[in-house]
């Protein structure tokens, strides 16, 4: 009988997700996971996974993983490649992080290895609160959204405007490939699947920073259900953080 | 015969961590050590080693924390006010169990302060600024020399414990000139291929974290931790004694400002006064067990400190009480002189003189 799905092989035999239901996190580990046994790393994989739900990668993917401080995933994923690349080896190296992790505590350490060009991916799940914590303001939380520390919608008198970080990333000339993706329906979700490995790839030929931001549900604080969750991002938040690709070195 | 070199605290230390095969280093600038990464800047491109002009301090020991998880040899350097922004990361290393040495050459706070040497930081460097119970190896140095020998220490200390070291240096021995003898790295390799991350080639996948969701496996690990600065304190307290042995009075000092108090133990014992020092060359573990020994027999103790008197707590801990501890401390400034430490010191000994014979 024709195999048509299984597990991937870089998933660990009976890990169970502890993400909360309708949640876009397992979506994206699976897809990773799925890059990396296509482009044959899981042997010579360093993950970093960095605080917030997005840590719980590890508990899931079944390459060597380490865990950041947050905020300083991309500094900690080069503190990895450089070392490996002084011991002779190249290894492949990415960050797994939210977008409070990636854009707003860490926001130095992110752009500056991409402005180093740095040759690491950077996944980042932005799904606009710090959902860990219970679905504070974060980074990316849209104007007028809902959040427990801005209760009547983020205004710009008291929280200022969210950060489109994919199109941050893109400014920085060291970076080769940046791109926002989202998993609301099947034909996104292939399409992310192929900016992720796209990323990957461009590590491989040591073009430098590469980026997939991922728009993602959080039903438990979006306090939707997790159709809706994804009806939202479909229709309000790639308006807001359109869908695309903003850099890409081999296609310029 | 060993070359011999006129180096700089810094540039002995940048040596010493090149000849013991340091393959990554991570810097931001800050005064009194920034020829570290400008000397290193150089050697470690020339060998095609790990560089990165970091982008903040925080960065810095986080790419260390990264490069140390790779089974290599990391040391990133700063100074007080930015190793303070390290603290975070040097308690994720602690309990991750990662190899870092981290080179602190101390100038004055607290906040910015100023560039003047000082011991401001003792306390930050033997309890700890981060979260959490977590202990690091601190080593001090009292000369070029030992900042050299003290370096190659470190790095075996770091890699044999899986664990943070710190080399306190004060600003005066950085940028101070002596002659150093280059000496071979004493120290065996340390095999880390159990847990290093190479990728998990014929091997199951390995991950390294401090986040621990288990309450028993969380108590379990912070118990083992301690079970091996158990053992750190057992195997690596490292002190000097100079005139000791049938001291009356103890002076008490670290790292390069005890090297005034010899004169000064010197010159007492010419008046027939019997003085020794008691220099503690490992900060934690502190040699507590030695100084109660030696002080049972000394009439007081003179803590001598370029702070506030940060040590003279460990000097009261490890002798409960049973001497009284004097002290002469100055947080910054020029380094007190053998002159006026012996002045001090005389009227230290007028009062003491004063209290016995009243209690007489």
């Amino acid at each position: 009988m024709q195999t048509i799905f299984s597990t991937p092989k870089s998933i660990k035999e009976n890990s169970t997700f502890t993400f909360c239901p309708g949640c876009d996190h397992g979506v994206a580990i699976k897809l990773v996971a799925q890059v990396i046994d296509e482009l044959n790393l899981q042997e010579e994989t360093i993950a970093v996974a960095s605080s917030g739900c997005s840590v719980f990668l590890y508990d899931s993917l079944d390459v060597d993983c380490i865990e950041s401080p947050h905020g300083r995933a991309c500094a900690v994923a080069t503190g990895i490649k450089r070392a490996h690349k002084a011991q002779g080896n190249n290894k492949f190296v990415f960050t797994y992080q939210g977008d409070g992790d990636f854009a707003s505590i860490g926001l130095g350490e992110s752009l500056h290895s991409a402005l180093r060009g740095e040759n690491i991916t950077a996944i980042c799940i932005n799904n606009t609160n710090y959902g860990m914590t219970g679905g504070q303001l974060g980074p990316t939380t849209a104007m007028g959204q809902i959040t427990t520390t801005s209760q009547s919608g983020r205004n710009k008198e008291y929280h200022g405007f969210p950060i489109k970080t994919a199109e941050h990333i893109a400014l920085c000339e060291g970076s080769s490939f940046s791109a926002r993706v989202a998993l609301y329906d099947i034909k996104n979700i292939i399409n992310a699947k192929k900016q992720i490995k796209k990323a990957f790839e461009y590590q491989q030929k040591g073009l430098g920073f590469s980026f997939v931001e991922i728009l993602s549900s959080c039903p438990t604080n979006w306090k939707l259900s997790p159709k809706d969750s994804h009806k939202k991002i479909q229709e309000e938040l790639s308006k807001i953080y359109p869908l695309g690709i903003f850099k890409d070195v081999e296609n310029e | 015969m060993k070359e011999k070199a006129l180096l700089k605290g810094n540039i002995a230390i940048a040596t010493a961590a090149l000849n013991c095969g340091c393959n990554c280093y991570f810097g931001y600038p800050i005064t009194p050590q920034t020829e570290i990464g400008e000397f290193l800047s150089v050697e470690m491109q020339n060998r095609n080693l790990g560089f990165v002009c970091a982008e903040s301090e925080i960065a810095a020991i986080n790419m260390a924390l990264g490069a140390a998880s790779t089974g290599a040899k990391v040391m990133t350097s700063s100074s007080s006010c930015a190793v303070a922004l390290m603290q975070e990361s040097l308690s994720y290393a602690a309990s991750d169990e990662l190899p870092i040495v981290l080179i602190n050459v101390m100038r004055a706070g607290p906040g910015q302060g100023y560039i003047y040497s000082s011991q401001g930081d003792y306390n930050q460097a033997t309890i700890g600024g981060g979260n959490g119970d977590y202990k690091t190896i601190v080593l001090s140095p009292s000369s070029v020399q030992e900042c050299y020998d003290m370096t190659q220490k470190a790095f075996y200390l770091a890699q044999k414990y899986r664990n943070p070291v710190i080399l306190l240096v004060e600003g005066l021995l950085g940028q101070m000139a002596e002659p150093v003898i280059l000496n071979e790295n004493p120290y065996p390799e340390i095999d880390n291929s159990s847990w290093k991350l190479d990728g998990a080639k014929n091997r199951p996948s390995r991950k390294i974290h401090s986040l621990e969701p288990n309450q028993i496996k969380l108590c379990n690990h912070i118990q083992d931790l301690f079970k091996k600065y158990k053992t750190i304190e057992q195997n690596e307290t490292d002190w000097e004694e100079y005139c000791c042995d049938d001291a009356d009075i103890l002076i008490t000092a670290f790292g390069a400002y005890a090297r005034n108090t010899k004169a000064v133990c010197d010159y007492f014992r010419k008046k027939g006064i019997k003085v020794g020092l008691f220099r503690p060359k490992t900060l934690y573990p502190f040699p507590s067990k030695r100084l109660a020994t030696i002080s049972k027999n000394v009439h007081f103790i003179i803590d001598i400190e370029m702070n506030c008197g940060q040590m003279e707590k460990d000097v009261a801990l490890a002798t409960l009480g049973s001497v009284p501890i004097w002290n002469i401390t100055k947080p910054v400034g020029d380094i007190l002189s053998p002159e006026t430490l012996i002045k001090k010191i005389e009227d230290i000994i007028e009062q003491e003189e004063k209290k016995y014979a009243n209690n007489i």
